[in-house]
């Protein structure tokens, strides 16, 4: 196999620089100890050890888009409104040191995002971002307490979503290309060959979720007391949300510039939000917390798979490390499959 | 059909709306105004068609977009009629507008009444308020292909006589003698000459045979409620009675998240739901 030894990945980095922005796990300056997936340059440290506390989907759905810019003014014929689209087109990213949760990820998001032509809405931006996006992941050869990726059927062993995925071996990595692009990557002169052997990959907690497809909307949906008992202290901030790699969900509105000149943009919003469902009228299908965590469950473990077919979690842990008052989704999933 | 499409160029832009002119707006009601508007694009006014009940958003750059349904019918072909409450940022911003104001405008969106497979049947349809606004659409288009169906029989209810839409399609409904037109308002004055009495109580008076019969109702939830509860003890079947849904909806086409019912999405598997639908989602209105 490919080699890279771990003093080398700078100038591995550099490389990958040469085809496009470049993102790796860093602790950026006033991050106060937190990793995230910020845009490397050289001489910035990178940070394989840790896990970020944000996931990369960033890279594909940016938490504000503009999706167009619009101008009104006055003719000799009257008003007139000028409406321009946001330009979708760009080169390579390059996200490097992605997990396999991250990484499979895009591909969960691609069952809905990114569908052929005529079988579904095309998302505007995120087909073109995830074209040009190159993956570079490195495998797990330990969880925390809070991953369950082994959950799904290959765990830690998954390349979806990956063009190269990287093992830690000896003073370095062992590098194995699962996509063309992947293999372009290979063919740099950076790596050394190797006949170490690849690690033992890490497995992690296992939650079982097959059963709760169809329950979710049937009993268990009709069930909103077990949802308020889990839910008691859920205070509805939205961080399992934003800090999902596969929640999606997007707001849109219209900022005005000028009095005459606007962009329309979407952002990130969250289900969790009373906000999010409340109609002009006042009426809110999903009034309470209760109502509204059992649609977060309903979509990821029913709704998106009964859908799109995979199911809209990777087992990132994410939503599990950050939690402010602790709420474990493995425990819903778990006491919800027993119910 | 759509000019929202799935495939093309144009399909990689499903979030950038077309451009609109409003020709015409009509004062319905104290809070209620319709606003006929025309794709600037002729070529696309000319090739729009839609099927009743589907819907359409209405925007106006600066403020926003809103889903509404479209209240005029597909033999319309001259403009695109929305009927709006004056409620919200983007319904007042609409509601603001003058003739020649320039607006934008995905339509059409979502899935119809199934017109086609109701042909040979009685229709009953019952709207309440604003609800009328699809009915409306519906109805035109049932009258435009009137040998197509059998009897044809509207209740429209609202509030006070002041609350009542379409004014001059109620009287042509009342005069043309070839349907059963019914208005009905909750309190009555003396220059009322309609029915008085809620929407639900006046069906129960009339009670239509459901024998070879399609209900269709929409208007304010609480009216939706007993018009069901009516049409239950009336013997209608679930798979007799249509209704249209409305959520909160931001993009239209399935991505942003917030207008389902379970598994469905209202944007794009609704508006319309039969009742026999409708039972098998969970309960989430």
């Amino acid at each position: 196999m490919k080699f890279i030894a771990s003093d080398r990945i700078d100038g591995l980095l550099e490389r990958l620089g040469e085809r496009g922005p470049v993102w790796a796990p860093r602790e950026p300056e006033g991050a106060a100890g937190t990793v995230l997936f910020a845009p490397w340059r050289p001489g910035d440290a990178v940070e394989l050890d840790r896990f970020t506390t944000l996931s990369a989907k960033k890279l594909v759905l940016p938490a504000s888009e503009k999706l167009l810019s619009f101008s009104y003014s006055l003719t000799p014929e009257g008003e007139a409104l000028d409406i321009t689209g946001a330009d979708q087109g760009r080169g390579d990213t390059v996200l490097f040191g992605a997990r396999v949760c991250d990484a499979r990820a895009f591909t969960v998001l691609d069952a809905l995002l990114a569908l052929p032509p005529g079988e579904s809405y095309q998302d505007p931006g995120y087909r073109s971002r995830r074209r040009n996006l190159l993956v570079i992941t490195l495998a797990c050869t330990a969880g925390d307490a809070a991953c369950f990726c082994s959950s799904w059927k290959e765990g830690t062993a998954s390349t979806q979503g990956s063009d190269l995925m990287l093992y830690p071996a000896g003073e370095g990595y062992l590098a194995r290309s699962v996509s063309p692009r992947g293999e372009e990557l290979l063919a740099l002169d950076i790596w050394e060959d190797s006949d170490l052997e690849p690690p033992e990959l890490a497995v992690t907690d296992r939650v079982p979720f097959e059963a709760l497809e169809a329950k979710l909307v049937g009993s268990l949906f009709s069930d909103l007391d077990f949802w308020r008992e889990l839910t008691a202290k859920c205070v509805s901030c939205g961080y399992c949300t934003y800090t999902c790699p596969t929640c999606y969900c997007f707001d849109m509105y219209d900022e005005m510039s000028s009095s005459r000149d606007g962009e329309r943009c979407r952002s990130w919003d969250a289900c969790m939000f009373y906000l999010y469902t409340l109609e002009t009228s006042g009426h809110n299908p999903r009034p309470t917390i209760a109502h509204r965590y059992r649609n977060r469950i309903g979509h990821k473990f029913s709704y998106y798979p009964a859908n799109q077919g995979p199911v809209l979690c990777t087992g990132c842990g994410r939503c599990i490390r950050g939690c402010p008052v602790g709420l474990d989704i493995r425990d819903v999933l778990r006491a919800a499959g027993e119910r | 059909m759509s000019t929202i499409p799935r495939q093309g160029k144009k399909a990689l832009e499903p979030l950038r709306p077309e451009k609109a002119t409003v020709v015409d707006v009509i004062r319905e009601t104290h809070n209620i105004k319709s606003l006929r508007v025309v794709f600037d694009d002729e070529e696309l006014m000319t090739s729009f068609t839609f099927q009743p009940g589907q819907v359409g958003q209405l925007g106006v750059m600066g403020a926003g977009e809103s889903t509404f349904a479209i209240a005029s019918p597909p033999s319309q072909r001259e403009y695109i009629q929305f009927s709006v409450m004056k409620t919200g940022v983007v319904t007042t911003a609409i509601h603001e507008l003058a003739v020649g104001d320039r607006v934008t405008v995905r339509a059409p969106m979502g899935n119809h009444f199934p017109v086609d497979r109701w042909q040979g049947k009685n229709v009953l349809v019952i709207g309440g308020g604003i609800g009328m606004a699809p009915l409306r659409s519906l109805f035109l288009h049932m009258m435009d292909h009137r040998e197509e169906y059998g009897h044809l029989q509207l209740i429209y209810g609202a509030r006070t006589p002041s609350d009542i839409c379409y004014r001059d399609d109620c009287r042509d409904w009342k005069q043309c003698g070839d349907v059963d037109f019914i208005t009905t308002i909750d309190t009555g004055n003396q220059d009322w000459e309609g029915r008085v009495g809620l929407v639900p109580a006046v069906l129960e008076e009339e009670e239509p045979s459901p024998e070879n019969n399609i209900a269709v109702t929409c208007g304010p939830p609480v009216m939706i409620k007993f018009v069901l509860e009516s049409l239950g003890k009336m013997g209608f079947r679930d798979e007799q009675i249509y209704t249209t849904l409305e959520r909160r909806m931001k993009c239209g086409i399935g991505l942003c998240g917030r207008c389902n019912v379970g598994p469905r999405y209202v944007c794009t598997d609704g508006p319309v739901f039969s009742l026999k639908e409708l039972g098998e989602l969970p309960d989430e209105m």
